[in-house]
């Protein structure tokens, strides 16, 4: 079996995770990205997330869940790649990945691989929101265009 | 009584809580107690005693299962708040 593993601070691509998962044998392929979202919050919209890691402990942490992977699923290849930092909205923040020689086992694997990595890897994130502009009454906005 | 260092990294809400990642703090030689170490924590951030309540413990990369086991000078103790990556 074979896992790519990798925390990373620069961008994650689905094409690469699609190439780090063909290989022989391998009949059924699936791939999770995961995004930032412009999620509401009472502080505002986020505009980002900041994602923070215990690097030694995530990193074992995800080699075992990529053995198990292997080992319940019969998965041949495994990506597990997470990024850290400040994301901007639309920005990958996870990919996951299970290449199986068959679909059924590849999706179980795959929602396997995600649910786990959210539940037990030491990953944190922080929004950050910006509040949302006020909009003026009408009254002051006629106001305002009357005195320009 | 002679004293040691032990280095508290702190992640997630509990650095945003406190405003650092990594804390020194001063134990006695034999240690003492993880519950302690956890006070003293509370006491310097008041804030951070909710995260903390609900935080799991690493001593030197391992998991502690119950705050009366010790640490001791030397040691890096992680705090971690629950997990929420993806």
């Amino acid at each position: 079996m074979s896992a790519s593993i990798r925390l990373t601070t620069r961008p994650l691509s689905g094409a690469a995770a699609q190439r780090a998962l063909e290989g022989p044998g391998v009949g059924g392929v699936v791939i999770f990205a995961g995004r930032v979202r412009p999620d509401p919050t009472p502080a505002g919209r986020v505009v980002a997330l900041v994602y923070d890691v215990h690097g030694p402990l995530a990193l074992a942490r995800l080699r075992a869940i990529a053995g198990i992977a292997e080992r319940r699923f019969g998965a041949r290849r495994v990506v597990l790649w997470h990024r850290s930092g400040r994301l901007k909205v639309g920005e990958i923040s996870v990919i996951v990945g299970a290449a199986c020689p068959h679909r059924d086992p590849a999706f179980r694997a795959a929602r396997y691989l995600i649910e786990e990595l959210k539940a037990s890897v030491p990953i944190w994130k922080a929004e950050r929101a910006r509040p949302a502009r006020r909009r003026r009454p009408r009254r002051a906005r006629s106001a305002a265009r009357s005195a320009g | 009584m002679a004293r040691g260092t032990v280095t508290v990294l702190l992640f997630g809400p509990a650095r945003e809580t406190a405003g650092t990642g990594r804390l020194v703090v001063d134990v006695p030689d034999p240690g003492l107690a993880a519950r302690a170490l956890v006070d003293e924590l509370a006491r310097r951030y008041p804030k951070l005693a909710r995260t903390l309540a609900v935080s799991r413990l690493v001593r030197n990369g391992r998991y502690l299962s119950r705050l009366t086991e010790r640490v001791r000078p030397g040691d890096e103790v992680a705090v971690h708040p629950p997990y929420g990556g993806g």
